[in-house]
């Protein structure tokens, strides 16, 4: 029996050792998609959506692509003071080196996005799904990239080229890409968005559900600015911005209606990082759905919007470049004798420079906390649109018929004395025009730029006469950040850091 | 321990005799341990048939024919001795209560061994000095107990120490294994009541943690709960009651509201900016408000444990149950505690036996939202409460007032609170069908069940306001479940040959799963549950699973007590591993020698036991390693078109197929002694180990789009540690007085080998690097202070710029231009020392007389250093926040200071980086514990029915040797000591009586 018993005990010892083994130790994930099933039409498009979303993130639209017109001397940090919003203190007063949080965040938020582009098309030409729903995402995700890529080589210059997903090798090591030329990243991004252009639909062709897509417009205005900002294909750039201007694009009445909840996607919206408010997702995770614009950009201590951080204190400087009767001024900062915001008076005590932001806040009606806000954020818009319209005819030495668009910006501003652009020389027309690009769209993004795209000896006349003496050449780019020099030696760091 | 031996005397006594030729009288009293006289105790002298009992006060006359002999001194349930007596010389005899098996049993993992047969490095830390401590965490009450167990204390009521044998051994942590009763468990240490715990058994090399497999590579730690005794009368009832007072070790002296204007004045006049008018008349600003004392308190202590042990003839029961309350040195923060344990073992038949452990537990752990850092850095110029009694806050422009939202309105306010539902368990059932043949089937399960409950009032903070009401919930589960076969032989051939063998098998799964909720806007604020909320509700939760299924063998052959070979192997498949990588062995062998039990070697009282000890074995880790590390996977998340919500998905992770385990590679060589008569007892061990493919955080070019965040692991480096640990005792009086020293001590030296490509992993203030030890400390080096313009213009750039607001300035400080490019920029850091201390060592002596009992007990660590964060703020200058008093002596013109930069506002020098200037020593050493106990004598708690009872009172932490400046030298992790909640001083009381 004493036999028989050990023999059992043994017997179930190596039956338990081998059998069922393999399903023992096979555990799947249960909340999450393996990205080999992305095989239905549903699957790709969700990618796609997933495309859009870095853009949302306070590495991008929310907050760091805002702070450039901090670090353009449109204004301050402000906030609370000390070490709060350090990394944009130091960036704008050019003493930022390779550690510098902010230019890490620029540097990471384009990637994601470039990588679930990638994803798409690597993936696109095999899935079964409607040929239309196919070239449409096919154009999205070649807006998107191009977009991505756009904002890396216009503030760190060359990067790697990644049009795949990159994978951990067979033998275990990681991807590693050196820097392209910028030349290479731009041809990349023009040939991005001409297959954009051919492939996506007109704003006007798609469901209300779907706008804040990318459009063909959206992709032609791109396109636009990468010519301006190489210098180079004018004509195109006029025949773009015609072709825009043809689809029934119009300015806002009111300036501040493309800036409201209310009026998101309007009439003169060509393309915008679409905002939701609540969610379920936490403030400062990258899945965010509310935008910080308001929350952070509204007076410090004075409960005038929920939130209420005191960033981005437009300074006296900049102020001071408004014409008289412009009516952008009151729409754009909060000062002493301006109207009230949500039954408000403004009280210069609550900023550093007795300005605050006035143009993107929201009143605690519509937002009652500080991660509630559904404002969007507007990336390209008409007004833009006629600038560049009008820099493009200047180039060409068409300065007259530059008058034509910058005019019908101004006087949607209340600057209806036309005599105040005409007869100028080329060289005072860029100028009038950049002046109008700074004014019309402050704080917009688009500052940085467009004092970089003049050139160094342009941008540091001018950071001169803000007295920020310490911009050199290498401050033209923003240093690539250690981290990633660490992790990847084989980049090399942009000249000066 | 007594002295058994003494040829010496014995040959005297026999000289004497010779001289004398008479018969003789040998006098003499036997007592126990605690001096109480043993009635009727055998005395026998060697060699003949002469013999007698002691009397009712313990005493004994002995007449002989010898006028020396050697006494055999015998009594029921104590180890016999033999004693030399002469006659004229009293013979004082303690005897020793025989120690129950266990205590001569090491837990070695699947089975237990015999002390002297170890041949792995294994430390064993019993109840009795547990018990001395007051601590009532178990893990605090470890520190300094076991040679190569390094523990780092935390302050705050509830929470846990971390713990590290031999040396850190991987980036992404190393802590042991924890086995309670068999299950490998993550239960946290004081979770544990102490008064439950048999032993703790340290298993430190390689060849005693292989049997662990993959989760054996940095140590293990074994806890045995207390079992009953077999057999009639042994049952006890132990009743233990304490109570203590905590107090914060040390305070930091900082400006009064005076200081801090003039302080103030003087930062914003250099910053180029405007004086605040509040500011004008520092004087009249006198004191100002003290947020530190506003947050701290005297702690107490509460400890109440009641237990009830003992058996029949085939059963043995221990049941428990504790209360624990503690308040800590922080307002607000209070932790609670009951157990109850149960533990049965029963013969059913004589081949058949069967036994249950259970633990259960409950734990409340709350505190307020308290910041100390923010209590010491907010303004003495700002009021506590506002007129109408709310709390104030500051009002006005952040550089002049401060951003700070009042310390004590957060702390009193808003609230948190963590509860724990644990049960820990097992029961096995063991069939012997021959003597030698041993299988056994164990049933372990964990079901660990956490709430955490956060609570924000809807309140007009200043600077800015929290609008709306918050309650969030989170409720987690994790259940694990273990089973175990092994099948042991274990038999002695031809009286010298034993062997002992075992083989076995071991499934374990873990499933874990959570759901969180939040919603605001709550009706009123003291209904604060869920449904009470009407605004913005979110809910979240996620669920993951690992098991593991192992084969293990041990064997161990022992010839003669002389030689011994012990061999294990496991093969662990785990599923946090690719198919292709899921299965691992880890083998080990492990031999000793005892040349003190040759027949050429003659024991002598020099030298009586000698075992030397050598291990070699390869365990691996596989803690760091995400539940789905291998597999490619996309989240869920959200985008919105046009006001709509859409689906969306994205890859968050680059997945790693290749991760398999980290391998530790370990070669022990040790020896154990025992001399001048047992009365010095030493162990010494030597190792050096080798973790290899040692995980680290997958360094993720960012460009690749995945996240450099949340990253996969790699094996990708390795690690070196090897080191030195002694452990020795010595019982320096035995007798009536008793005194016992315990010193141990352990060098540790660390080294990281490789990275994946040599890259560096910077975090925190710290820098993993090849060549340098772990978590080293990475900045600036500063050289004094520029003390004129003429020092900044020879010195390398550090701020240019022609602005004097924003450029450096005299009052600055100079860093080193390490690489002589005439820039300062981050190519001039360097590695500033390591948060790790080399050296740990502690001290112990025991007395005990008459029923006193005495222990004071040092422990302390050298060798280390910390980033004293704290003092990067409080010596900032640079902002609106209060400072140490040390600025007072800040530079305030050529030739004030070399140490103490000037105040300037935004700190345009960035005096504030990562320096040397924040680096400290961190070695202290510290009475750990200082107890004085009485026990009453036991005629008189034999009157009052009790076994014995035991008054005493210990202090704890009662004072500290270390040059660190900070709050606290215990800061753990990665040596920062930012906000880290202080370790306490206490003073407690208690006593303890068993019926």
């Amino acid at each position: 029996m004493k036999t028989t018993l050990a023999k059992i005990l043994v017997y179930m010892m190596v039956a338990l050792a081998f059998s069922s083994c393999n399903d023992f130790l096979t555990r799947e994930p249960y909340d999450s998609i393996n990205p080999d099933n992305l095989t239905s039409s549903d699957d790709v498009v969700a990618m796609v959506n997933g495309a859009y979303q870095p853009l949302q993130w306070a590495k991008l639209y929310n907050m760091r692509i805002w702070t450039l017109d901090i670090i353009a001397g449109n204004s301050v940090v402000g906030a609370g003071g000390g070490e709060d919003g350090i990394e944009t203190i130091q960036m704008a007063d050019f003493i930022a080196d390779s550690e510098n949080f902010a230019a890490l965040d620029l540097w990471r938020g384009p990637s994601p996005g470039i990588l679930r582009c990638n994803m798409v098309l690597q993936s696109i030409e095999t899935v079964p799904m409607e040929e239309s729903l196919r070239t449409r995402c096919f154009g999205e995700v070649s807006f998107l990239r191009a977009h991505y890529y756009f904002i890396l080589v216009r503030l760190f210059g060359g990067v790697p080229k990644i049009t795949e997903p990159q994978k951990v090798g067979e033998d275990g090591s990681i991807p590693k890409q050196k820097r392209a030329s910028a030349d290479e990243i731009y041809e990349l991004i023009i040939s991005d968005l001409e297959n954009a252009i051919g492939a996506l639909p007109y704003k006007s062709e798609y469901a209300t559900n779907d706008l804040g897509r990318a459009t063909k417009e959206a992709a032609m205005a791109e396109l636009a600015r990468v010519y301006l900002t190489r210098g180079e294909n004018y004509n195109r750039v006029v025949q773009l911005c015609e072709d825009i201007e043809a689809r029934g694009y119009d300015l806002c009445d009111d300036y501040s209606d493309n800036f409201t909840i209310a009026g998101k996607n309007g009439p003169e919206s060509i393309f915008e990082v679409q905002y939701y408010g609540k969610t379920n997702a936490d403030f400062w995770a990258d899945e965010n759905q509310s935008s910080w614009l308001s929350t952070y950009t509204g007076p410090r201590n004075s409960n005038m919007v929920a939130g209420g951080w005191g960033w981005n204190q437009p300074t006296a400087e900049f102020v001071a470049q408004y014409e008289d009767g412009d009516q952008r001024f009151d729409k754009t900062v909060l000062h002493t004798n301006g109207p009230a915001f949500d039954g408000m008076y403004y009280n210069s005590s609550w900023s550093t420079t007795g300005y605050n932001l006035r143009k993107f806040l929201v009143s605690k009606g519509e937002s009652p906390d500080f991660d509630t806000s559904a404002a969007n954020w507007v990336v390209t818009r008409f007004a833009d649109v006629l600038l560049m319209k009008a820099e493009a005819l200047n180039e060409l030495g068409r300065t007259t018929d530059a008058e034509v668009p910058l005019y019908r910006v101004r006087s949607r501003a209340g600057l209806t004395d036309r005599s105040t652009i005409e007869g100028l020389t080329k060289d005072q027309m860029r100028e009038k025009i950049f002046h109008e690009r700074r004014i019309e769209l402050a704080f917009e993004g688009h500052r940085w730029y467009d004092l970089v795209r003049r050139g160094y000896d342009y941008a540091r006349e001018f950071f001169y006469s803000i007295g920020k003496t310490n911009f050199t050449q290498k401050n033209m780019l923003f240093p690539i950040p250690l981290e990633e020099m660490e992790a990847n030696e084989l980049l090399e760091q942009n000249p000066g850091y | 321990m007594k002295n058994q031996r003494r040829p010496f005397l014995t040959a005297l006594a026999l000289l004497l005799f010779t001289f004398a030729g008479n018969a003789a009288e040998f006098t003499g009293n036997v007592t126990d341990e605690s001096g109480e006289p043993l009635i009727g105790v055998n005395i026998l002298e060697q060699g003949t048939t002469n013999g007698t009992i002691t009397d009712l006060d313990g005493n004994f006359t002995l007449l002989s024919d010898n006028a020396a002999a050697n006494l055999e001194v015998s009594y029921m349930g104590y180890t016999s001795q033999t004693v030399a007596a002469k006659e004229g010389a009293p013979v004082n005899v303690v005897l020793v209560e025989e120690t129950t098996e266990l205590d001569d049993l090491v837990v070695i993992g699947y089975g237990v061994q015999r002390k002297s047969d170890l041949t792995g490095s294994i430390a064993q830390v019993n109840s009795e000095t547990l018990g001395k401590n007051q601590k009532a965490n178990l893990g605090d009450a470890l520190q300094g107990r076991a040679p190569g167990l390094q523990i780092v204390s935390s302050g705050s009521p509830g929470s846990n120490v971390s713990m590290n044998i031999r040396g850190i051994g991987s980036i992404l942590g190393s802590s042991p294994l924890l086995v309670i009763d068999g299950v490998p468990t993550d239960v946290q240490l004081n979770m544990l009541n102490m008064e439950d715990i048999e032993s703790v058994d340290v298993l430190k090399d390689a060849s005693a943690t292989a049997i662990y497999g993959s989760r054996g590579a940095y140590g293990v730690v074994i806890i045995t709960t207390k079992k009953g005794q077999k057999g009639e009368g042994k049952n006890n009832l132990s009743l233990k009651a304490s109570y203590g007072v905590d107090q914060i070790t040390r305070t930091l002296p900082l400006l009064n509201a005076s200081q801090f204007a003039s302080l103030h004045n003087e930062m914003m006049t250099a910053g180029g900016r405007a004086q605040y008018p509040g500011y004008e008349d520092p004087p009249s600003l006198g004191a100002g408000t003290d947020w530190v004392s506003a947050m701290t308190q005297l702690g107490q202590t509460q400890n109440y444990s009641l237990n009830y042990s003992g058996g029949t003839k085939a059963l043995n029961y221990y049941v428990s149950g504790s209360y624990l309350k503690q308040t800590g040195v922080i307002k607000t923060t209070e932790y609670e505690r009951f157990t109850m344990q149960a533990n049965m073992d029963a013969d059913i038949f004589k081949w058949l036996s069967a036994g249950v452990n259970l633990s259960l537990n409950h734990d409340i752990k709350s505190q307020g939202e308290y910041n100390l850092l923010n209590a010491m850095l907010a303004l003495p110029t700002q009021e506590m409460y506002n007129e109408d009694g709310t709390w104030a806050g500051p009002d006005g422009l952040a550089m002049y007032v401060g951003d700070i939202a009042n310390p004590i309105g957060k702390m009193t306010e808003n609230t948190q609170c963590t509860k724990g539902y644990n049960l820990l368990g097992n029961t096995y059932l063991e069939i012997k069908p021959w003597e030698f043949l041993t299988f056994k089937s164990l049933l372990g399960v964990q079901a660990l069940f956490w709430d955490q409950e956060n609570w924000t009032p809807a309140y007009d903070w200043k600077p800015i306001a929290t609008p709306e009401s918050q309650a969030s919930r989170q409720y987690n589960k994790s259940l694990t479940l273990l089973w175990d076969n092994t099948l042991t032989f274990m038999k002695t051939f031809a009286g010298k040959h034993h062997v002992n063998a075992m083989i076995g098998t071991s499934a374990q799964v873990n499933d874990y799963e959570y759901l969180s909720g939040r919603v605001q806007g709550f009706v009123s604020e003291t209904a604060q549950q869920m449904n009470n909320g009407i605004l913005n509700p979110i809910v979240g939760g996620s669920r993951s699973e690992w098991s593991l299924f192992s084969i293990i063998a041990r064997a161990s052959y022992n010839y003669d007590n002389r030689y011994y070979i012990t061999a294990t192997v496991r093969e662990d498949g785990s599923s946090r591993f690719a198919p292709q990588n899921r299965w691992g062995t880890f083998p080990s062998v492990s031999l000793a020698w005892r040349p003190t039990q040759e027949s050429f070697y003659t024991p002598n009282r020099v030298l009586g036991d000698f075992k030397l000890r050598f291990g070699y074995g390869i365990t691996g880790n596989q803690a760091s390693v995400g539940n789905y590390a291998y597999a490619s996977t996309v989240q869920t998340i959200q985008y919105v078109f046009n006001g709509t919500q859409v689906n969306a998905v994205a890859p968050l992770v680059m997945p790693n197929p290749n991760v398999r385990w980290e391998q530790v590679e370990q070669i022990n060589l040790g020896f154990d002694a025992s001399m001048g008569d047992d009365r010095l007892k030493l162990t010494v061990d030597g190792y050096y180990k080798n973790t290899n493919d040692m995980l680290v955080n997958m360094s993720v070019p960012i460009s690749t789009g995945y996240s450099d965040v949340y990253t996969t692991q790699i094996n990708a480096g390795s690690m070196l540690n090897a080191g030195v640990e002694v452990g020795i005792t010595s019982f320096n009086f035995v007798g009536d007085f008793q005194w016992t020293t315990t010193i141990n001590f352990a060098y540790n030296y660390n080294e990281i080998t490789a990275l994946s490509d040599g890259v560096p992993i910077y975090f925190d203030n710290n820098v993993n690097a090849v060549g340098h030890p772990v978590n080293s400390f990475y900045g600036y080096v500063t050289d004094g202070i520029f003390q004129n313009q003429e020092e900044i213009d020879n010195h390398a750039i550090q701020t240019v710029g022609s602005n004097k607001y924003s450029s450096t300035q005299p009052g600055d400080i100079r860093f080193k231009d390490l690489n002589s490019d005439g820039v300062i920029d981050e190519n001039d850091r360097t590695f500033l020392g390591s948060p790790t201390p080399s050296w740990t060592f502690s001290i112990n002596n025991t007395f005990s007389f008459y029923g006193f009992d005495l222990e004071i007990f040092f422990s302390g660590v050298a060798g280390n250093k910390i980033y004293n964060g704290n003092r990067a703020s409080l010596e900032a200058m640079s902002v609106a926040q209060n400072q140490l008093v040390t600025t007072l002596d800040r530079w305030t013109g050529e030739g004030t200071s070399n140490d103490m930069p000037r105040a300037v506002f935004g700190d345009p020098n960035r005096n504030n980086r990562v320096s040397d200037r924040f680096i400290e020593d961190g070695s202290f050493l510290r009475l750990k514990n200082l107890s004085l106990g009485y026990t009453l004598p036991k005629h008189i708690t034999q009157k009052a029915a009790m076994q014995s009872v035991r008054f005493y009172v210990s202090g704890q932490n009662l004072f500290t040797i270390t040059k660190y400046t900070g709050l606290e030298p215990e800061v753990g992790g990665s040596g920062n000591d930012l906000n880290v909640y202080p370790v306490s001083r206490s003073v407690t009381v208690g006593a303890n009586i068993t019926f």
